[in-house]
């Protein structure tokens, strides 16, 4: 039996056992716990986003047959317009390729699309990330980049078995190289401002002072291609305002980002056909 | 013969439960930029009604089930939740720990601690940390009053999963029904 005063520490005693066990504990078996206990609760997380997908496939039977007619033809429609892109696309390719062999110039990354639904979104003032219904199971790779028809979504940052998580650009834990259209050089962005009902935002620092923006003349910022993970040109945000820094160096500011990022079903994640070794 | 004791079992995915449903509010509020952040609750039925060791058992369970999912580092809500455990189980024999209303009061401290200490620890990560403040404080009150909400429905939950496995939560003894 133990006296009364060592009973009335016992908890914290526990604690400190736990925190030197935790401490002392193989990096190997934190790793396996983490993926062990991730794999038990994805079928969970995937589970409702089927649901999901199961209420719009029978919310979509509902509709009339001429609606579906309409729609119809508003797909014909655009699928002539894609096909006129894809010719043009296919002869911009075979130009680039031309130029970078008269140039003696490396070749620009290549990627295979892969279209994934999201199962989870996680915003928070901590992080925003989602999970993302394809894993390891197709392809996918850590820090391959992931986008939708308005621009950049995120990053990969873990994939499991059957999922992956995506960094996303609203998140202040992802930075990457940008530029303003139109310009070379290049600027650094970060993701992180995200208020309570309120559009995301992101901020640019290392603006030269001769870029200026403001709400009503805003510049388009895009990848820059530098760092190698994203291609570049694809679509980041809009720089809404830029300020000159602490040091007058250069400028920092603010970028709207696509609104349409908190309700995203489908995302495409690029993955590289030659990954660097 | 010795009867298997399912205490830890039934609190866990009970929790297990909880986490998966808040992921789900969370999913759909994602476009207004709200968050709900229930930690705390998942520490107060363990922590006030079972007995220290079942209790803990699933405490860190629930908090290596919680870091699994969080981009935090591993082990970052076990240590949490295992504090803020043996804390409440340090003082829980001064109160009326079977009242539900006890039961709410314990879990808004317990996650409004657990709230601020991931705040200290993630939001140095961020660009712009005062604005990222404004956020975190309108996820706390949102968070704080999803709980006042959730917390009676969550203890009655976890009561009832009890008897219905007729087992009392801090002895293990069979209760009949």
């Amino acid at each position: 039996m133990f006296p009364k005063r060592f009973d009335q520490a016992r908890p914290f005693v526990t604690l400190g056992i736990i925190l030197l066990a935790w401490i002392f504990l193989p990096l190997a078996v934190k790793s396996f716990s983490r993926a062990t206990f991730f794999e038990i609760q994805a079928p969970l997380t995937v589970a409702d986003s089927f649901v999901r997908d199961l209420q719009t496939f029978w919310a979509n039977r509902l509709h009339s047959k001429d609606e579906l007619l309409k729609a119809g033809q508003q797909v014909a429609g655009l699928i002539a317009r894609y096909e006129y892109a894809n010719q043009t696309n296919s002869y911009l390719e075979a130009e680039i390729l031309r130029l970078e062999n008269l140039l003696k110039i490396p070749s620009m990354p290549d990627f295979r699309f892969e279209p994934a639904r999201v199962a989870r979104r996680d915003f928070s003032g901590w992080w925003q990330r989602m999970i993302i219904r394809k894993g390891s199971n197709y392809g996918i790779t850590v820090g391959a980049p992931v986008v939708f028809a308005g621009g950049v979504v995120g990053r990969i940052t873990e994939v499991h078995r059957y999922t992956s998580v995506v960094d996303l650009i609203t998140s202040p834990t992802l930075r990457l190289a940008a530029t303003v259209a139109g310009d070379t050089r290049p600027i650094s962005y970060q993701g992180g401002l995200n208020n309570s009902f309120a559009s995301p935002r992101g901020t640019v620092d290392f603006v030269p002072l001769d870029v200026y923006a403001t709400p009503s003349a805003s510049k388009h910022l895009v990848t820059s291609g530098l760092g190698g993970v994203f291609p570049p040109g694809l679509t980041i945000g809009e720089i809404t305002n830029l300020e000159p820094s602490a040091d007058g160096l250069f400028k920092s500011g603010e970028v709207q980002l696509d609104q349409r990022l908190g309700t995203l079903t489908e995302v495409t994640v690029l993955i590289p056909l030659n990954p660097e070794e | 013969m010795r009867r298997y004791d399912p205490r830890w079992l039934i609190v866990t995915s009970a929790n297990l439960l909880l986490w998966w449903l808040t992921g789900l509010a969370n999913h759909y509020v994602a476009d207004y930029a709200v968050f709900f952040y229930l930690g705390g609750l998942l520490i107060t039925y363990a922590a006030l009604r079972l007995d220290p060791k079942q209790g803990l058992i699933a405490t860190l369970l629930t908090g290596l089930m919680v870091d699994a999912l969080e981009p935090v580092p591993f082990g970052t809500s076990l240590v949490l939740f295992s504090l803020v455990h043996l804390t409440v189980l340090y003082g829980r024999q001064r109160f009326p720990r079977e009242g539900a209303v006890f039961g709410i009061v314990v879990a808004l401290l317990a996650n409004l601690f657990l709230f601020i200490a991931l705040s200290f620890l993630l939001v140095g990560a961020g660009p712009r940390p005062a604005s990222a403040w404004l956020r975190i404080f309108g996820d706390l009150l949102f968070s704080q009053l999803a709980i006042f909400v959730v917390a009676p429905w969550f203890l009655a939950l976890q009561d009832r999963a009890m008897e219905l496995a007729e087992i009392h939560p801090e002895t293990g003894r069979p209760v009949a029904r």
